[in-house]
């Protein structure tokens, strides 16, 4: 392992320098937000943003992608992954990446994600800022960087960074002549680690999350659902923001030679009206309430019994992004377990 | 199978959809392996007595087009609504907001009562005739009018969005309009313009009309959240869904 000590400077030198070699994508401002995009200069890189509007999932998943090209009875794969580096994920969302690398090994091997996955070196770094909504904390996400190749920390006015992979060291091979980083600014590291773990929490989940699995089951006819859904959209904004919600709709657009065409895959959401409509115009989650109780049970029963995570990793998006402000994970897990 | 004939009628409009037809450059020969027009007033000079699709264009606001609307409808086996006019009434149903005479009167002043200017509360076209297909938008998207016709030639249904144009704004990763305080009728219009208009830092106007399940209550609702009145929903929703009639 690899665990170097710079100043910012040296860091944006270090950066500028992994711009020149390749693809580098990290947080930058946008609209008053953050959002992840092309790194032109190391001098737009904000390690200190609070949260982006959309997690980077966009780059293993993008929001639409050909899957398949046709032409005269033949057909082929299609994939466009290539190296890159994602600079300055959080650890909330790296749990979430690592939730997904599970899933989509799983079954049937989602090719098209595991290949960008693997030409992904993920750098993540940790949390300076809280956004409104998050309550990373209260799901055990603040700190946690599993699967990260490399590890970025601000310690006062010092960085420390560090190798986890054998990726993460080339990456910090432009580092070689930095210092290691010393015992004084490791100890206020990991306070600050202790810090985060406890803090980085708007809101206080009262449920500990491997109990809900037990509790929704029970929760079925539960009021909230219908109380909720009565004010919701089904816009599918808390889905499409939500670093653990994977699901797409495939679609064959053919061209003007109708031999001709692609299969591509776009995003899809499971509180839009159609997304349980199938042959026939049926469609089994036709209510609101339905999609709208289907959205916890996954987050909070499916994908657990699935995997072993809670795939709810606190960040807070679909708290922020719902217009009707009903999207809230906490609110309505605490519900829940409060009247049992 | 033949390529499908193909008419094209136009009413109370603006034309825009029409010319996004024309706007497709050298798309048009595409279209041209997988239809075969035989009657569009603004391209060509020939008439049809049958057509296997109508692609109608406009609202219906004078006694005259609705009998003509009809007859196109009985000569016709696919009826294709494009355009917000024509799938919803569009800006012309602004006028229904007002009596029809001081609307006739404010434009025409004293020739406000001649014959030939006598009209009727605007109409979608699928108000006047049962219609198969809708290609919404102000104007529709040349995109999307080409994949339905595409599916129409292969005997595929179109499929349109059912999801609100919200969806297409996270695709795009854009600021929620609310968050700039602003309204924005996308959490109740229908998707398929890829957000265009928020995306290029504007509020959805609602010109692809609502969604099939709106949530017109919860629409009204947040407007007190965000420190705003039914009012402004309501002014924002007139333009494009003016009170139907
Ligand atoms: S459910 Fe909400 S808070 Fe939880 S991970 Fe998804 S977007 Fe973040
Ligand atoms: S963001 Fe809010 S309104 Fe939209 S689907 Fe989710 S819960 Fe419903």
């Amino acid at each position: 392992m690899i665990r170097k000590q710079v100043t910012r400077q040296a860091l944006d030198a270090w950066v500028d320098g992994l711009i020149a070699a390749g693809r580098v994508v990290g947080a930058q401002k946008k609209g008053g937000r953050y959002a992840f995009d092309d790194l032109r200069r190391a001098a737009d890189l904000c390690l200190d943003y609070d949260v982006t509007i959309l997690p980077p999932k966009k780059y293993f998943l993008p929001p639409k992608e050909d899957i398949l090209r046709f032409s005269d009875g033949r057909y082929e794969s299609v994939s466009d992954a290539a190296p890159f580096t994602l600079l300055g994920v959080h650890p909330y969302d790296m749990a979430a990446i690592a939730q997904m690398d599970k899933l989509f090994a799983q079954d049937n091997r989602d090719e098209h994600y595991l290949a960008r996955r693997e030409q992904a070196t993920v750098v993540v770094c940790d949390i300076e800022r809280m956004s409104p909504n998050i309550f990373a904390a209260s799901v055990g996400t603040a700190t946690a960087a599993d699967g990260c190749d490399a590890l970025i920390t601000r310690v006062g006015r010092a960085y420390v960074i560090e190798s986890h992979t054998a990726k993460g060291e080339r990456l910090l091979a432009g580092l070689a002549g930095a210092p290691d980083a010393d015992a004084v600014t490791l100890a206020r590291r990991e306070q600050l680690w202790e810090d985060n773990a406890r803090l980085m929490s708007r809101r206080e989940l009262r449920v500990e999350p491997r109990r809900l699995p037990r509790l929704l089951e029970d929760a079925y006819d539960h009021p909230v659902w219908e109380e909720k859904a009565s004010q919701c959209f089904a816009c599918g904004s808390c889905n499409l923001v939500c670093p653990t919600c994977y699901c797409f709709d495939v679609q064959d657009d053919v061209e003007w030679d109708p031999s001709r065409g692609v299969r591509r895959r776009v995003w899809d959401g499971c509180m839009l009206t159609d997304f349980a409509t199938v042959a026939g115009k049926h469609n089994f989650r036709k209510n609101r309430a339905d999609r709208y109780r289907h959205r916890y049970y996954r987050k909070g029963k499916y994908v657990p019994e699935k995997i072993g995570d809670f795939s709810c990793v606190g960040c807070g998006r679909c708290v922020s992004a719902c217009v009707a402000r009903i999207a809230d994970p906490v609110e309505v897990y605490n519900r829940i377990a409060e009247v049992q | 199978m033949g390529k499908p004939r193909v008419a094209i009628f136009d009413f109370a409009c603006c034309e825009g959809c029409q010319l996004q037809i024309v706007n497709l450059e050298e798309e048009i020969l595409g279209l041209l392996q997988v239809i075969e027009p035989v009657e569009w007033r603004e391209a060509m000079s020939d008439k049809s007595e049958t057509c296997d699709i109508a692609l109608i264009e406009g609202s219906i606001t004078r006694a005259e087009d609705a009998e003509r609307v009809k007859r196109i409808r009985a000569r016709a086996g696919v009826v294709v609504a494009l355009g917000a006019c024509a799938t919803m009434g569009g800006v012309n149903k602004l006028k229904n907001n007002f009596d029809l005479h001081d609307v006739k009167t404010c434009v025409y002043g004293e020739a406000a009562d001649m014959p030939h200017l006598d009209t009727m509360p605007a109409m979608a076209v699928s108000e006047v005739i049962p219609v198969d297909f809708a290609v919404p938008g102000c104007p529709m998207s040349k995109t999307e009018f080409t994949c339905i016709v595409r599916c129409l030639a292969l005997g595929k249904t179109p499929v349109i969005p059912t999801f609100p144009v919200c969806v297409e704004c996270k695709r795009n990763e854009n600021v929620c309009r609310y968050e700039y305080n602003e309204v924005c009728l996308g959490t109740v219009t229908r998707a398929g313009c890829g957000a265009k208009c928020p995306t290029a830092g504007g509020w959805c106007f609602g010109c692809r009309g609502l969604v099939d399940d709106p949530n017109v209550n919860a629409a009204r609702d947040v407007m007190e959240q965000y420190g705003k009145t039914m009012a402004d929903l309501d002014d924002r929703l007139a333009l494009f869904n003016s009170k139907r009639e």
